[in-house]
């Protein structure tokens, strides 16, 4: 079990540190920024002036040097757009993102699980057919579209929610449904397709013949065994969304999470931000892979830590 | 939006879907249905507090709340670091500067000073206002103003603004409310670029060095109240404010990154102000307004490279292109064929006696003939998302030169390669290159050095005439003589066909039904200029 954490933790540094070595070459390779921040009136000599503070006139290596010396440290330079420390401001858009995400998901999980139970209890019945439909639907809708039809349908015409902006829950419930309708759709065909797989078998009879009620044993039996890959789905989703999914939705409804600043960042071509917002999202992949793994292990005692 | 009610049912079809079984706050959770407006504080009537009930009409202090959306996060709230409009939005109604143009005229008059003269070819002498006190007491003098120009002119600094101010090499004070400015030539725009320059309280801003772009402190009509990142910025009425309280109480400023949910907010009544709308929403939103802006889009033609030499062939691209056409179709009327020149009315040095080339194919076709150039092959590069519609206008044009018998490939490449060609300089610029020109100085002198003169960061065009006119107006401080230099130079790159002119383009904006507002030819959003209805 430590061995298995220290090697976890070993690869996880490697993966961050591989993320960000990757960044760094990409977005240098790209060109300078120091043309996009000035105004296009401004001469030649206040270009290669800027260029020279920024330190963008250095040979790459000696940039990188720089770079990886101060990340080492914590220190990813300062946002030339916004011309602070980038790293903090990552951070503090971060609760904006996680909120949005875990409600997200929780909808997704808690819609999905009774919908994909109901739908496989009744296979090819309407429930069924409806639910199959639905998911499909929720997994092939352009994600900004839904969001502005959202929009316009409950805060435009019926004016129960905000449009955008961030505060309380009803700045919270569309984007939250939005960023929900996808997953929600792949957990409710993963849901109704492992316990078609756990109905049919033995045990399920075994328990029937101990005169369980059917609830009981659809929740406590079939559903848990069905957990793994629903677990597996549901976390690969969380970690997708955390990864940038939910940039678009944070665009569309001014959600001031770190995916809408990473989307300004690339704008920008701010590439100290953009560098702290990627070592950031790796570390949180990176976190909650080895989360998931205690989940496993939590869920499925034959998994073992070795 | 004429497709909203079938959009809608379908999206409340896939919604039984999503949310019938989540543990969403269902929506009959809100007991009142449509009308109230969500504020985003829910403070029911705008009623002005307590002081109401005695019957004369005391003059009533700032109050309401207006909304205001802007396209994304100030990248900063230092009013002298960035240039950035975002920035511009919240600092215009926080700081102030020696001198404000007029809103109707864009005349240069006093503003944190009350008049101002010249005393030799570089000094500029300034009375400066009096008990005139920053938001946190600090005075406002001649310390100040000292302090804000070497600030902004400090190379450690490395202000953005730099290109704004770049003339400026000192300031001292005479008396408390007498201030020189010392400019390192003769430089005729001094008051323009001061319209420009914001004024910093020296002692809060290097106290808190660190704090300070987050934590602004001016003269002007709103205090600074908080900045959530991302979100909103809050400001509230000044009531001290040497120029009168204005009428409005709070002011909050939302980044809004996406245009659609802009105008939705508006619809909403969460928004009051959303400026920058497409011309295809002004039907659809509670109030527009517009104003000629300075925007202009237009062509660089690369005026040193083979058949483009040729005046003839350059003035042929010109009357090939129907602007009437453009405005109307692409634009709805909200834009104007630009009068053969890349300045407005309002800038100092606009010539009115030139006029834009007439939509004339014919010549266009008998001029190329002429030339020998028919059947030119020309490279148009184009950038897209940065304009307004810029690359269908790119393409309509295109389409209209082709007819003429020009074959022209249009490439539109990505912003930061754009951009390197822009700036690649007259060898390496490519035959045509789009690009949008808006001089916010108001004086042709920015317009005419950055585009036509030859050593321009942007000219691929190059006539010694045009150099020497341009050079000599710079430090010219006679205004009529300056100003019949920019005239002439004016008409040389017109008759010249230094560039293909297109088009000005219009401020739209969206307004709130209880929202009075004039916009202005700067395109500054002054709040102290607003009023609310209701």
């Amino acid at each position: 079990m430590t061995n298995y954490l220290i090697r976890r933790l070993i690869w996880s540094v490697a993966v961050v540190v591989g993320v960000s070595v990757v960044v760094f070459i990409v977005t240098h390779a790209i060109g300078d920024p120091v043309r996009l921040m000035l105004p296009l009136e401004a001469t030649q000599e206040e270009y290669l002036e800027k260029r020279h503070a920024w330190g963008f006139d250095r040979p790459l290596y000696v940039q990188f040097a720089d770079f990886a010396f101060k990340a080492v440290q914590g220190d990813f330079g300062d946002s030339l757009w916004q011309k602070t420390p980038a790293l903090e401001l990552v951070i503090e858009r971060l609760p904006a993102s996680f909120l949005l995400s875990f409600v997200a998901i929780f909808i997704a999980i808690a819609g999905s699980i009774p919908l994909g139970i109901l739908a496989a209890l009744r296979p090819r019945s309407l429930l069924d057919r409806l639910c199959v439909m639905g998911s499909l639907l929720g997994v092939c809708i352009p994600v900004f579209w839904l969001g502005m039809m959202l929009i316009l349908a409950f805060a435009v015409e019926l004016g129960w929610f905000y449009t955008s902006g961030y505060g309380t829950w009803r700045h919270l419930a569309l984007p939250a449904i939005t960023l929900a309708a996808l997953p929600m759709g792949r957990i409710t065909q993963i849901v109704r397709s492992s316990m078609l797989d756990e109905l049919h078998r033995q045990y399920m009879m075994t328990a029937r013949a101990k005169g369980l009620t059917e609830g009981y044993i659809i929740v406590r039996h079939a559903l848990k065994n069905a957990a793994i890959p629903i677990v597996t789905l549901a976390a690969w989703e969380l970690t997708r969304m955390l990864a940038g999914y939910t940039i678009v939705v944070e665009k569309v409804f001014a959600w001031p999470g770190f995916g809408l600043l990473a989307m300004q960042a690339i704008e920008r071509h701010d590439l100290p931000l953009i560098q702290a917002d990627v070592f950031v999202v790796a570390l949180i992949v990176v976190v909650l892979n080895i989360a998931i793994d205690f989940i496993y292990a939590a869920l499925d005692p034959r998994v073992r830590f070795e | 939006m004429k497709k909203f009610p079938a959009l809608t049912i379908l999206t409340l079809l896939v919604l039984v879907g999503v949310v019938a079984c989540g543990p969403t706050p269902a929506p009959t959770a809100a007991p009142t249905k449509a009308p109230a407006p969500p504020t985003e504080t829910p403070t029911a009537a705008p009623a002005p507090p307590t002081e109401a009930p005695t019957a004369t009409p005391v003059p009533a202090g700032p109050a309401g709340k207006v909304v205001i959306a802007i396209g994304g996060d100030p990248s900063t709230l230092d009013p002298q670091y960035a240039d950035d409009g975002n920035e511009r939005a919240v600092n215009d109604n926080i700081y102030e500067m020696l001198l404000f143009r007029d809103p109707k005229t864009m005349e240069i008059g006093p503003g944190l000073a009350e008049s101002w003269k010249q005393v030799d070819p570089t000094t500029w002498e300034f009375k400066l206002r009096q008990g005139v006190k920053f938001h946190n007491g600090e005075p406002f003098n001649a310390e100040a103003v000292v302090f804000s120009v070497k600030r902004i002119i400090d190379p450690a600094f490395k202000s953005e603004q730099l290109s704004f101010v770049a003339t400026l090499k000192d300031a001292k004070a005479v008396d408390d409310y007498t201030v020189q400015v010392i400019t390192d030539g003769p430089d005729p725009i001094l008051p323009a670029r001061l319209t420009w320059m914001k004024i910093v309280p020296p002692k809060y801003t290097t106290e808190n060095a660190k704090d300070f772009p987050n934590n602004p402190v001016g003269t002007g009509p709103y205090k600074f109240v908080e900045w959530k990142k991302g979100d909103h910025v809050t400001l509230v009425a000044n009531e001290e404010y040497w120029g009168g309280a204005p009428k409005i109480k709070d002011v909050i400023i939302r980044p809004i990154p996406e245009e659609a949910t802009r105008l939705a907010a508006l619809k909403a009544g969460e928004v009051d102000l959303v400026r920058g709308l497409i011309p295809e929403y002004v039907q659809d939103v509670p109030k527009s307004a517009y104003i000629p802006g300075l925007e202009f889009p237009w062509i660089r033609i690369n005026a040193n490279k083979g058949k483009l030499a040729d005046v003839r062939v350059r003035q042929a691209l010109n009357y090939a292109v129907d602007k009437e056409a453009l405005a109307q179709s692409l634009y709805l009327g909200y834009a104007i064929p630009a009068d053969g020149q890349i300045l407005t009315k309002g800038h100092f040095g606009y010539n009115p006696n030139v006029k834009a080339y007439p939509y004339d194919p014919e010549k266009a076709k008998a001029l190329l003939k002429e030339a020998g150039a028919e059947g030119l092959t020309l490279e148009l590069i184009g950038e897209s998302g940065r304009w307004l519609k810029d690359k269908e206008l790119i393409e309509a044009v295109a389409g209209q030169l082709t007819e003429v018998g020009v074959n022209v490939q249009v490439k539109i490449v990505e912003w930061s390669a754009w951009l390197d060609l822009l700036f690649a300089g007259a060898a390496k610029a490519p035959d045509l290159q789009f690009s949008s020109h808006d001089n916010v100085l108001l004086d042709a002198d920015r317009t005419l050095s950055a585009l036509f003169h030859s050593k321009g960061s942007q000219a691929a065009y190059s006539n010694p005439e045009v150099d020497k006119l341009v050079d000599e107006a710079r430090t010219e401080t006679d205004v009529k003589k300056r100003e019949e230099m920019y005239h002439k130079v004016v008409q040389i790159v017109h008759d010249e066909a230094a560039c293909i002119f297109l088009l000005n383009l219009d401020d739209v904006y969206g307004l709130s039904k209880r929202l009075e507002w004039t916009p202005r030819l700067d395109g500054r959003i002054l709040v102290k200029e607003m009023t609310l209805t209701e």
